[in-house]
């Protein structure tokens, strides 16, 4: 952008400042909202805090407490049972869905519409909906012939939650994987067809394989998706995530110990081990299933 | 998803794919995967009829609300799947009497803000990040993209924290919309989708407006981002979706403060406190549905355009 | 130096935003701050919502105020989601000048340090207390040690007045029990054997005899009948692990296992005051709050409300909601000549004056019909624990619920809720 004459110095010296002020704004945004709370937060954590700031300090007794809560253990055990039963789904249905999608079909984009329409939805919408018709006296029951009270019984509230966001949820990771199928090479299935290659076994030696980044991609996601779960549990539970702790996810505890017990403190470690949690899992996905990506 | 805002790790999302998302977006098949039999007429009928089925399936909770939304309070505890006297009654009472006419333009005010912010600041940011040098600029993209890695849970208390009593400043932003704005300033999603486009765009055009005598920012502003249309299309479409869906965040800073509240909110608030008026929660879970429904059929393939771009890996 | 111009432009045009932003969240702060500390200038009253018929109550109350004190200007609104929406006010330190307590919140408030003590105003106003039933007066007391105020520490810090209360009652179906032939009972076994009747008469052919909510907020009524209770007399350990205790929850799921009794849920209905107007349940156990509602949802629903039944001992639990003052508030002095008013004996009297909640005071007589709440007052508890409760309250509930699926044993629970109780009492909350 130098006009003749400039010396390239002074030009790169404005090129960069150019650079600092187009970027100056989102910096600010990253570093006040994500990077910094991490670093607050575990200031918060090491005292008692309450509405109106600090009460005293508590070094790591706050941690010490987390160990010892049964509470804390039950949302961990809900939120990883939850994780382990709805991502294997999500991605089953969702690889499903797009393999079916992505054939020569007519009426594609119905199909492509019906199965992502529930994704659309807000969540709290979507649960106003489910406990409608989960209700003792509602159409599900009515159908199955049954009178439970899904969202009221321990045993059946999170499956009634899993099966909801099963459902919802699916058909973005249809797009993900639809997106995986169409980026594979039409060469490898010619080549296959050439060998003799039947379908099935097309699909399962070559396709699935193939779509490991899509795998990969859909994984992480839905792992992270899944870890926070929150606004199904407290709209479906009135916040007090029962009964019987069964839909008392990490999330909701964290809001319950932060927003209704008033214990910013606590709540700050709570965030701070559930953040380890989090990375840990990711890392750990990372290492088994990924490799170095583009991002 | 759990939460309702938009993917996390997305990647590329050239020109070329957005294309082939327009084919698929379009209706025209991609390439036959050759070897593949050709059914025999029965078998496509049994895959259609089931295709059907599960299609149907997904629909019926929406046709049910819909159809429980027209329906008096007594009518609902039947299964008739066509009410008797079908009336808008509880949609009327659902906007006046409930608030949800509020709620409904709250939810359009911060969409479209959140959506204008995220929009300007990401394109800004991503093409700096992609065009322009500066020092540290490889290690302030690996930072924005860390940022991914903080997880909601970490930031509620800091976060309040801080919108209640600000550092430095002690400005106070809860219960209102500035802390919203204020923390939704722009998606670290958003900014890589824009960055990874940009990178795209070949250069030339750049080096043309130099010999125009351009400089950076009316290169930026008048050649750069009109040729990231169906990058910032896909943003726009999905942060509004995302905004006008999300609940964490908003029940967290609006907290309490019912004038205030988006469609989501005024859901759950409704459930909260009027627990079996039916007709009406439904009228209230169609009327927040019923505008991202009409974006996505007739933005369907920009839709489909950003969230595959996120979902291929080179 | 095109370039640099519109880049510095972006960037100055960044900061104004900003500083936009900020202006306006400091113009809303310097504007609250402009009230002066004479009893005069506008007072912020709160409460949660209420039915049509309270609002205007209350809201001729505030007439009769602003009429006595022209000077003072009252700006009432009702919050929706009240506890969170007191929580965003509290956090930015710009409370409602007067709002409810509940009396289950109070103690997390004021350790909190949210409300304002209000002994220092009442000594200036020369305000008596004695009018106030004790025991709902002391649901917002504070004694022993307290916090310091102004350099004084008094003894007893009052943080509340009461502006009304409800015990529990007994309200039975009238037809339902004309058709058993049996009259109200009094106690524990002729509550049993009036269920009984009523089963066997088929009284209730749509539910059962009575309705009773698996929640510790009317358990307790039962618990303090048999001579239990959660916390010790002076709150500093949890007596929920006890033979007393155990024995009111066992007499409860006994009636369950008979069939003589249901949980609203399964009776189809939100709450057991829904089960009665739905002719579901004939014996139920609500307060005050029950009568607005079967009025206007139930109205030709004939129901009688009897005095609560006795056990080993009379119990009850009183629920009472106060009026207390924020602790960052602006106008204390004129927020105080409000409170003052409300639940003087001319503010109380008119809010109590339709029936829908009864007078916190001794010298407020309630209307007529309330015969049967009013024998509580000497013996009813405050619903109410100790700071840092709500925790212990969400495991009482999940507990409880787990009892009546047949989840978990009577002690295995009690015991969970006495350590979690501990656990807060020790760690102060």
């Amino acid at each position: 952008m130098a006009r003749s004459g400039r010396g390239l110095g002074s030009e790169r010296v404005r090129e960069a400042l150019v650079g600092y002020a187009f970027i100056v704004i989102p910096m600010f945004s990253f570093l006040v909202f994500s990077i910094y709370p991490l670093f607050y937060a575990l200031y918060i954590s090491r005292y008692e805090w309450g509405i109106l700031g600090k009460i005293e300090p508590l070094g790591l007794e706050n941690y010490r407490e987390l160990l010892r809560d049964d509470l804390f253990g039950k949302a961990v055990k809900n939120t990883l049972l939850y994780t382990a039963v709805v991502v294997p789904c999500q991605m089953a249905l969702g690889l499903g869905m797009a393999v079916i999608v992505n054939q020569a079909l007519r009426f594609r984009t119905f199909f492509r519409a019906a199965f992502y329409f529930p994704s659309l939805a807000s969540s709290a919408a979507i649960t106003a909906i489910a406990i409608f018709i989960l209700s003792s006296d509602g159409l599900l029951n009515s159908l199955l012939g049954t009178d439970r009270a899904w969202f009221a019984d321990s045993d059946t509230a999170l499956p009634s939650i899993m099966g909801l966001n099963i459902w919802t949820t699916s058909g973005t990771m249809m797009l993900f994987y639809l997106a995986s199928l169409q980026s594979i090479s039409t060469d490898v299935y010619e080549a296959a067809a050439i060998d003799g290659a039947r379908t099935w076994r097309t699909f399962w030696k070559i396709t699935f394989p193939l779509l490991k980044p899509g795998h990969f991609f859909v994984l992480v996601v839905s792992v992270i998706g899944s870890l926070q779960l929150f606004d199904q549990a407290f709209i479906a539970s009135g916040g007090g995530g029962g009964p019987n702790y069964a839909t008392t996810t990490m999330v909701l505890y964290l809001f319950q110990t932060t927003v209704q017990d008033f214990r910013f403190g606590y709540g700050a470690a709570l965030g701070v081990a559930l953040f380890v949690l989090i990375f840990t899992l990711t890392l750990i996905q990372r290492l088994l299933f990924g490799r170095t990506e583009a991002a | 998803m759990a939460t309702d805002e938009t993917p996390a790790t997305p990647a590329a999302l050239t020109a070329e794919q957005l294309s082939r998302a327009d084919e698929a977006a379009a209706g025209r098949p991609p390439i036959d995967i050759p070897g593949r039999e050709r059914s025999a007429v029965t078998r496509s009928l049994v895959v259609y009829g089931l295709l059907i089925a599960v299609a149907l399936l997904y629909f019926v909770p929406f046709f049910w609300s819909v159809s429980t939304s027209l329906k008096t309070l007594p009518e609902t505890v039947g299964f008739d799947l066509i009410p008797d006297n079908p009336s808008l009654k509880a949609y009327r009472e659902s906007l006046t009497s409930f608030n949800f006419a509020r709620y409904f333009g709250n939810s359009v005010f911060i969409a479209t803000v959140v959506t204008i912010q995220n929009v300007f600041l990401s394109a800004l940011g991503g093409y700096a990040f992609a065009r322009l040098r500066f020092p540290g600029r490889e290690v302030l993209f690996f930072l924005v993209l860390g940022t991914l890695m903080i997880p909601d849970e970490l930031r509620l208390v800091p976060i309040f924290q801080m919108l209640t009593d600000f550092p430095v400043t002690h400005w106070s932003f809860i219960g209102s919309y500035q802390g919203f704005f204020l923390i939704s300033l722009v998606g670290a999603a958003n900014l890589f989708l824009m960055r990874q486009y940009f990178l795209t765009i070949p250069r030339d055009f750049e080096e043309a407006a130099k010999l125009d005598g351009a400089g950076y920012f009316k290169t930026y502003w008048k050649v750069m981002l009109p040729l990231a249309g169906p990058a910032l299309a896909a943003i726009t479409i999905l942060t509004f979706q995302g905004t006008w869906n999300a609940f964490f965040w908003p029940l967290i800073i609006f907290l309490g403060n019912e004038d205030l509240f988006t469609l989501p909110l005024g859901i759950f608030q409704f459930r909260t406190q009027y627990q079996t008026f039916w007709p009406h929660l439904m009228a209230a879970s169609v009327i927040a549905i019923i505008p991202i429904f009409l974006i996505y059929l007739f933005f369907q393939r920009y839709f489909i355009a950003g969230i595959t771009a996120a979902g291929v890996k080179g | 130096m095109r370039r640099k111009h519109f880049a510095f432009v972006a960037a100055l045009g960044a900061l104004v935003l900003l500083a936009g932003i900020a202006a306006s969240v400091t113009h809303g702060k310097s504007e609250k701050g402009k009230q002066t500390a004479a009893p005069s200038g506008t007072v912020t009253l709160a409460g949660w919502s209420v039915s049509t018929v309270e609002s205007a109550l209350l809201k001729q109350v505030i007439k009769g105020f602003e009429r006595k004190y022209p000077r003072i200007k009252v700006d009432y609104s009702a919050l929706g989601d009240y506890d969170r929406a007191m929580l965003a006010k509290f956090s930015a330190r710009q409370p409602p000048d007067v709002f409810y307590v509940d009396s289950n919140r109070a103690p997390t408030w004021i350790k909190q340090g949210v409300l304002e003590p209000l002994d220092s105003y009442i000594k200036k106003a020369k305000f008596p207390v004695s009018p106030f039933y004790s025991k709902l007066m002391d649901a917002f007391r504070v004694k022993g040690k307290a916090f310091r105020v102004k350099g004084k520490v008094s003894a007893r810090k009052i943080y509340g007045f009461p502006k009304d209360w409800s015990p529990l009652g007994m309200q039975i179906n009238t037809e339902m029990l004309a058709k058993a032939g049996i009259k109200a009972p009094t106690t524990w076994a002729q509550l049993r054997s009036a269920a009984q009747r009523l089963k066997s008469r088929n009284a209730v052919p749509n539910g059962k005899p009575i309705c009773l909510a698996a929640d510790w907020a009317r358990i307790l009524a039962f618990v303090y009948q048999n001579k239990g209770s959660f916390l010790n007399a002076s709150k500093t350990k949890a007596t929920v692990d006890t033979p007393a205790v155990k024995g009111a929850i066992d007499f409860y799921l006994s009636l369950m296992k008979a069939d003589l009794l249901d949980i609203p849920a399964k009776l189809g209905s939100d709450w057991c005051g829904e089960a009665l107007g739905k002719e579901k349940a004939a014996i139920i156990f609500e307060g005050n709050w029950l009568v607005p509602y079967m009025v206007e949802k139930f109205p030709d629903v004939g129901y009688k409300t009897f005095p609560m039944v006795k056990g080993k001992q009379q119990g009850n639990v009183a629920y009472t909601v106060a009026y207390g003052i924020g602790r960052n508030s602006k106008n204390k002095e004129a927020a105080f000549t409000l409170l003052s008013y409300l639940v003087g004996k001319v503010g109380m009297k008119t809010w109590t004056s339709k029936g829908l909640a009864l007078p916190s005071r001794k010298d407020v007589k309630p209307v007529a019909g309330r015969a049967a709440f009013l024998k509580a007052a000497p013996y009813a508890r405050p619903w109410q624990f100790a700071a840092g409760f709500d925790k212990v309250m969400t495991v009482a509930g999940n507990e409880f619920s787990a009892v009546v699926e047949g989840k978990q044993t009577v002690s295995a629970m009690l015991k969970k809720i006495q350590d979690e109780a501990n656990a807060t009492l020790r760690r102060g909350g």
